[in-house]
């Protein structure tokens, strides 16, 4: 009849519900698991990033030895930390010393060599060291991200749901951490737990960072509380426990996990620069912020040791930003498909070839 | 209203409280001052110990001791302010009282300028939605999210001030430079406009045109050895600005506004001579004041000239034209001091610092000079702050222009005939600043995080550089003394927040009163 | 010429840009309008309505296409210049949108926001324009108009809001005025006061009225022509005497039929006799209900000294509208609330003051069905579980025996057995509605309250849903409290009928005594007030109702 594209459907049922029910179209029939899996896989960049930040953490979590315990699983790298080797000097520019090897050049070949990230001023492989580094600080992210998300949940869902006394009291703890400048509290606490060793510091860290995140769980409980399905659960004699982990907590979990990966992307760079400092991880442990902090000097001469961890923290930090995003999007119940300037290109030529 | 503030007040103070018995205990309980000390077995370490026992109350235990240090911090209410003494038998407000301006300067001058920059940079965005821009400005942002400050400093360093310093001792653009830079302004530009392919690549055309032209105008001139801006090219500017403000702030339409604006403009060239004069003469921070109350003076007059009714939006036009085309001056002026400054022997034609907040060895009485000189040193440090904290408001300014133009009464405002101008900069614009002015704070706090990592970067001696000593030091005194101001900031901007908030939003400031 | 057209609409199509393919919202359209005349849209939610309004002027989303033609006082509006748009919108077709309270900006006064329209389209100096808007806000009876121009949208109430918007709408006396659901958000008096309003202007304005709404009252009220649109087509158009009174396509009939009308349904036997009252089901004594204090809001009584009881197999109908405390008393009446003072009896027992057990213990004799289709399911939880869950922890069932009689209830609210395992978004707004009385009846109830259950939902929908609980209570004999602001639906199911009126009983009764012989005068009132779909019957009413007022 028209000139519009297809129409196999009756348009009663394309229409019911309005203009709201015409962009439901695309979710009917799913579960909200699959809804939200397939508005995140929609996001390209989160899913690059997503592949990428797995792909790193396999690489560096496998390339050193890793100890459990008595256990020692062999990484597949030749070198590790404490190997000091000859310092390598042969064809480096402008008599520099352990430059690196590594080779991407497409005509040349692709190669590692005996030292792809360079050697340090004593020798040491730069290539374990900075794996060493990137090991540490994404232990340190996943450890905060963790018991911040944690404590922030059971903060904020507690405040949240209780309200009253109860909520003025946390609250007020929110408040007395979050006046206090976090990298100032946390080398306080890191000049001690850094010593102690880099789990401890991050626990501690994660001691720091919950506050945001329960902050908006307890907006969320206050706001899902409200809903009448909450009370459809209390009138059906639901206790307080379950209405708060079986109702409320279930539709707060898209904002948590947001906030986490939020969390942890922060994390990262708090730990750097806390390293950076000299309050984080501490020599002889290796992190990717005591690196960069070590060999700054040496940016003139041999750019490579600056290079290489800072291009894995923006590297992990990019990807956990952009995941987080993608979640965002695909938890957000606003979320519509937007509408490109392809898309609108190809509905015209779809018109022009109906007619 | 004063009733509210001073209730805001008395919480505020709760909370520093509240906040500084947390940290005081969390850091005495964390860190022992006598440690180092203990380890050795020299005599004259245990005498260290018992003057440093006695000095610092360390026998007291720190609960108790945070209220004897409390009782100094009291003392401000009666004029008698005592923060306790550092290690070193130091006072700690002297201290604070060097470091406070210079962290101020670099926080502020960061956070105006990203604010600034950041929210213009989220409105274009967000109309712009899902654009070459949008996109490219959503990248950066996630980027510069990622980005470590203390890396980019050190980058920063080396290519914007090592790098170019070797550039101005032998200046010359190369050709392919210019042609690099110049198609990035073309398309920066044209992706900033939009519309269809033939309008992006006229667009295009024309910033690269103007961007190659002016790269060789200045490689030809040498003018990074003699910048300035002259009469000619400020009257230039000027009449763009006069013309750009106007059509932003009341649309070119508004006859009267257009032509205060414009009118504002010219008297920037005439006042050119002048200006310089008392520039040169009577160089100093009274005179610019003064020319800036000249500037909205002759403003509100020039708008009571050109038109009977709707004085305030014709003669905010011609203020704020007059105030650009009169910083134009200014900058014109530090311009000028560019080539005093460059040969001056403690500069030694390296004008780009590295490091520090002044060029100790610069003695001069010249007001231009030494402003110069301040500024130079700003420039790098300033600059990493920006970066990072632009991501956030180019994110957060984006999103909420978004979720207001969702908002139903865009839609009335459309409905009544009004042009698009109207409806963002009058309706839109004005809800989206609700929920950013409770941004502010965050974004300040996490500046000051980022203050302490430059300022270290950089060799500032501000808060950060005492802070870290403090810590390093296991100076309780100093730590509580640094914590404390950068709590009354927070808490400060909490405040003010709050009140841009309730000035903005009737509903709020209604229900207060 | 004579009859000039101010408004021609033809061959108009709407498409929808939706996931790579276009979705027709309106389609066809074809629409005359006249100085001084009032055409009607109507339709359920998704006929395309709304979208016609907003596409007229071009104040679609992005993603909308535009095709036909739409002339106004003979200018094209398709794909027109923005300027031309610009200067057609606001001066010849105003807009009255359905929600006053977002549609006005919240950061400027009613006076700015009038005076800004009246100086985009006319040459005219701030004293000259304040001057006119002053006018204007007298002329749409704000009360105090010198001080109400200087008052923010949220410091009015919701008719003067929407007041203030007709005010603006016809600052620059229209040629034509677009109405989209402009009494939706209101309640029925002061619905009947707007409709008044926008009837007087009209006439003195000689404007020329495009009315989109749902309520076939309104319509009945207002409309010279209707036309009738049904998934963006125009099934029906015609006069509204043909309409009304002739209706040809089956659309039409079906919709005007699904239409509660007041006072034609038939009484309802009561199950037991007047003289012989068993105990009561829901026994209410003086009861007194207070929003608590907090922070620096004063605390409010919703509810004062309410007394009403309710009898096995009986429905008790409790009217009042916005702001009365009726879903306050039905709240309470499940323990959802406090009560500051009175007693509460449910079965016998009192809930006033009982601690959580003795709650729960009283809540199994009760059910209760939610207003809000949207928000009463918990969207991550399969209907099965949100049916069963009463069932589940009262622990009469687990397992295979639960969801055996989860099967039941979706069979008796006439819901297909597999739609236990989906999710709310799945469901359409009626459908949400029978799965929240599944719910309530899962512990077979002796009370069950209905708090504003059909209010979002259309016509056909609410009929069918009305239906339905008529026969289910017929089935079940249960009491109920069915709280709503219709007078028209409560008349439909109640037996007996309560009014509120500012946390106050202010009447009760029979159904009929209450309907046909109210005692009360604002019972008088909002009977009168209720737009009846009938032209003919609705002037007789619009004329009584204005010769009361004088």
């Amino acid at each position: 009849m028209k000139l519009f594209g297809r129409r196999e459907k009756p348009i009663g049922e394309i229409l019911s519900g309005g203009e709201s029910a015409i962009a439901n179209k695309e979710v009917e029939g799913l579960s909200l698991g699959q809804i939200v899996r397939r508005r995140f896989f929609r996001h390209r960049a989160a899913v690059v990033a997503l592949f990428l930040l797995s792909s790193v953490i396999v690489f560096v979590m496998t390339a050193l030895d890793t100890k459990i315990g008595p256990l020692r699983i062999p990484g597949w790298w030749r070198w590790t930390v404490e190997d000091i080797p000859d310092l390598r000097f042969e064809d480096c520019p402008g008599g520099t010393i352990g430059c690196p090897t590594l080779s991407v050049n497409p005509f040349s070949g692709f190669g590692m060599g005996t030292h792809p990230f360079g050697q340090d001023d004593i020798g040491r492989d730069y290539f374990a060291l900075v794996m060493n580094g990137a090991r540490r600080s994404l232990m340190i992210m996943f450890i905060i991200g963790f018991l911040a998300g944690f404590i922030g949940v059971v903060v904020g869902s507690i405040s949240g749901f209780y309200g009253g006394i109860v909520d003025a009291v946390l609250m007020r703890l929110v408040d007395f951490i979050q006046t206090v400048p976090i990298i100032i509290i946390a080398a306080v606490i890191g000049k001690t737990a850094g010593r102690v060793g880099p789990v401890f510091l991050a626990l501690f860290l994660g001691l720091l960072t919950w506050t945001g995140l329960a902050r908006l769980i307890r907006a969320q409980f206050l706001s899902l509380r409200e809903l009448e399905f909450v009370d459809a659960a209390r009138v059906a004699g639901a206790s307080n426990a379950r209405i708060a982990f079986k109702h409320i907590l279930p539709n707060a979990v898209g904002q948590i996990i947001v906030t986490v990966t939020l969390i942890m992307a922060g994390a990262i760079l708090t730990e750097t620069a806390l390293s950076y400092l000299g309050f984080g991880v501490v020599a002889p442990d290796v992190s990717l912020g005591l690196l960069i902090s070590e060999y700054q000097t040496s940016f003139t001469t041999r750019p490579w040791l600056f290079w290489w961890p800072g291009f894995f923290i923006i590297t992990i930090a990019l990807c956990v930003n952009f995941i987080g995003d993608g979640l965002r999007d695909a938890f957000d119940p606003r979320q519509r498909r937007r509408i490109t300037k392809k898309d609108r290109l190809q509905a015209k030529l779809q018109v022009k070839a109906g007619a | 209203m004063l009733g509210y503030i001073m209730r805001r007040i008395g919480v505020s103070i709760m909370i520093l409280f509240g906040s500084s018995f947390l940290v005081y205990n969390l850091a005495a309980y964390a860190s022992d001052p006598l440690a180092e000390l203990r380890l050795s077995a020299d005599d004259g370490a245990r005498q260290q110990i018992i003057a440093l026992t006695r000095d610092l109350q360390l026998d007291v235990p720190p609960p108790l001791r945070y209220f004897l240090w409390l009782k100094g911090i009291l003392g401000v209410f009666v004029g008698k302010l005592n923060m306790g003494m550092t290690r070193e038998a130091s006072s700690v407000q002297e201290e604070l009282a060097f470091a406070i301006p210079v962290t101020l300067r670099l926080v502020l001058a960061a956070s105006v300028t990203a604010l600034l920059v950041g929210i213009a940079f989220g409105i274009i965005s967000a109309l712009r939605q899902y654009s070459r821009f949008d996109y490219a400005m959503t990248f950066m942002a996630f980027v510069l999210f990622s980005l470590p400050i203390f890396w980019v400093a050190v980058l920063l360093k080396e290519f914007m001030a090592i790098q170019f310093n070797n550039f101005l001792s032998e200046p010359s653009i190369p050709l392919k430079w210019m042609f690099i830079f110049s198609c990035f302004t073309g398309v920066f530009w044209s992706s900033l406009f939009g519309g269809e392919r033939k309008r992006f690549w006229s667009v295009f055309a024309g910033a690269f045109a103007t961007g190659f032209v002016i790269l060789w105008a200045i490689d030809f001139t040498d003018w990074y050895l003699h910048p300035g801006l002259g009469p000619i090219l400020i009257g230039f500017l000027s009449v763009g600005i006069a013309i750009g403000v106007a059509s932003i702030s009341t649309g070119l339409t508004n006859i009267p506004a257009r032509n205060a604006a414009l009118t504002m403009a010219g008297l920037a060239v005439l006042w050119y001579y002048p200006a310089q004069w008392l520039f040169n003469n009577h160089g100093s921070y009274l005179v610019i004041l003064l020319m800036l109350a000249l500037i909205v003076g002759t403003g509100f007059i020039c708008a009571s000239l050109f038109s009977k009714v709707d004085r305030g939006p014709i003669a905010r036009t011609a203020i704020i034209t007059g105030v650009i085309s009169g910083f134009l001056l200014f900058v014109d002026r530090i311009m000028q001091s560019w080539q005093p400054y460059f040969i001056t022997d403690a500069v030694n034609g390296r004008p780009v610092p590295t490091y520090g907040q002044r060029k100790d060895q610069l003695v001069t009485a010249d007001f231009w000079l030494n402003n110069l000189d301040i500024i130079m040193h700003l420039i790098l440090p300033t600059f990493a702050l920006i970066l990072i904290s632009l991501a956030g408001w180019i994110r957060y300014s984006r999103g909420a222009l978004l979720e207001v133009l969702n908002q139903d009464y865009i839609r009335t405002a459309r409905a009544k005939g009004l042009n698009e101008r109207t409806v963002i900069t009058r309706h839109a614009l004005r809800n989206m600043m609700l929920p950013l002015s409770s941004l502010f704070v965050g974004e300040f706090v996490g500046l000051i995080g980022g203050a302490v990592i430059t300022e270290r970067v950089f060799g500032w001696s501000g808060m950060g550089t005492l802070g870290i000593r403090a810590i390093n030091s296991y100076d309780l005194n100093l730590l509580m003394g640094v914590t404390l101001l950068l709590s009354t900031l927070v808490v400060l901007g909490n405040l003010l927040a709050d009140l841009v908030y309730s000035a903005l939003d009737p509903r709020i400031r209604l229900v207060k009163e | 010429m004579g009859t000039e057209k101010v408004l021609e609409i033809s061959d108009f199509n709407v498409d929808f840009w939706v996931d790579g393919v276009w979705y027709p919202a309106v389609i066809d359209m074809n629409l005359g309008l006249a100085a001084g005349k009032v055409t009607a849209i109507v339709g359920e939610s998704g006929s395309g309505k709304s979208t016609t309004a907003l596409g007229l002027m071009s104040l679609l989303a992005s993603n909308a296409r535009i095709n036909g033609s739409v002339k106004v006082k003979g200018e094209e509006m398709v794909n027109a210049k923005s300027a031309i748009l610009h200067r057609f919108r606001g001066r010849e077709v105003a807009y009255i949108f359905q929600e006053p309270m977002t549609a006005l900006n919240p950061l400027y006064t009613i006076g700015f926001q009038i005076i800004e329209t009246l100086r985009n389209h006319f040459d005219m100096g701030p004293k000259e324009a304040q001057k006119r808007a002053l006018e204007l806000i007298t002329m749409v009876d704000i009360p105090e108009p010198e001080k109400s121009i200087n008052k923010y949208p949220h410091q009015l109430s919701g008719g003067q809001r929407q007041r203030a918007m007709i005010a603006q709408a016809l600052a620059c006396d229209p040629a034509l005025l677009i109405a989209d659901e402009p009494t939706t958000a209101l309640d029925v008096t002061v619905q009947a006061e707007i409709l008044d309003l926008m009837r007087g202007l009209k006439d003195k304005l000689n404007s020329a009225i495009l009315l989109i709404t749902h309520d076939m009252g309104v319509v009945a009220d207002m409309a010279d022509e209707i036309l009738v649109m049904k998934d963006g087509i125009t099934v029906e158009h015609g006069t509204a005497d043909q309409i009304f009174n002739k209706p040809r396509h089956p659309y039409t009939q079906q919709l005007l039929s699904a239409v509660p009308k007041l006072g034609s349904s038939l009484k309802r036997v009561l199950a037991f006799r007047q003289d012989a009252k068993p105990a009561p089901v829901l026994k209410l004594t003086d009861v007194t209900i207070e929003y608590p204090k907090r922070g620096r809001v004063p605390a409010f009584t919703a509810v004062k000294n309410f007394s009403l009881e309710i009898y096995p197999g009986e429905i008790v109908g409790l009217v009042g509208e916005s702001g009365s405390g009726k879903t306050t008393v039905g709240r309470a009446a499940i323990g959802l609330l406090p009560v500051k003072a009175g007693s509460i009896e449910i079965v016998g027992k009192e809930i006033a003051g009982a601690n959580q057990a003795q709650l729960s213990a009283i809540r199994r004799h009760t059910g209760i069905v939610f207003q809000d289709p949207a928000s009463s399911l918990n969207p991550r939880l399969p209907i099965g579980e949100s049916i069963g869950e009463p069932i589940y922890l009262a622990k009469i069932a687990k397992g295979t025996d639960l969801a055996r009689m989860v099967e039941e209830l979706l069979d008796q609210v006439e819901l297909p057995r597999s739609y236990r395992n989906r999710y709310p978004h799945e469901l359409s707004g009626g459908q949400r509605q029978r799965v929240g009385i599944a719910r309530a009846l899962a512990l077979t109830p002796d009370l069950l309250i209905a708090d504003e259950p059909t209010s979002a939902l259309d016509v056909s929908v609410q009929s069918r849903f009305l239906d339905l609980l008529t026969e289910l209570q017929e089935k079940l004999k249960f009491a109920c409290l069915f709280i709503s602001h219709d007078l028209a639906v409560v008349d439909i199911l109640a037996h007996r009928i309560a009014v509120m009126q500012n946390g106050l009983l202010v009447e009760t009764g029979d159904r009929d005594d209450i309907l046909l012989r109210p005692q009360n005068d604002y019972t008088r009132r909002l009977i009168s007030a209720v737009p009846v779909p009938d032209p003919a019957e609705q002037r007789i009413r619009r004329e009584a109702r204005l010769a009361a007022k004088k």
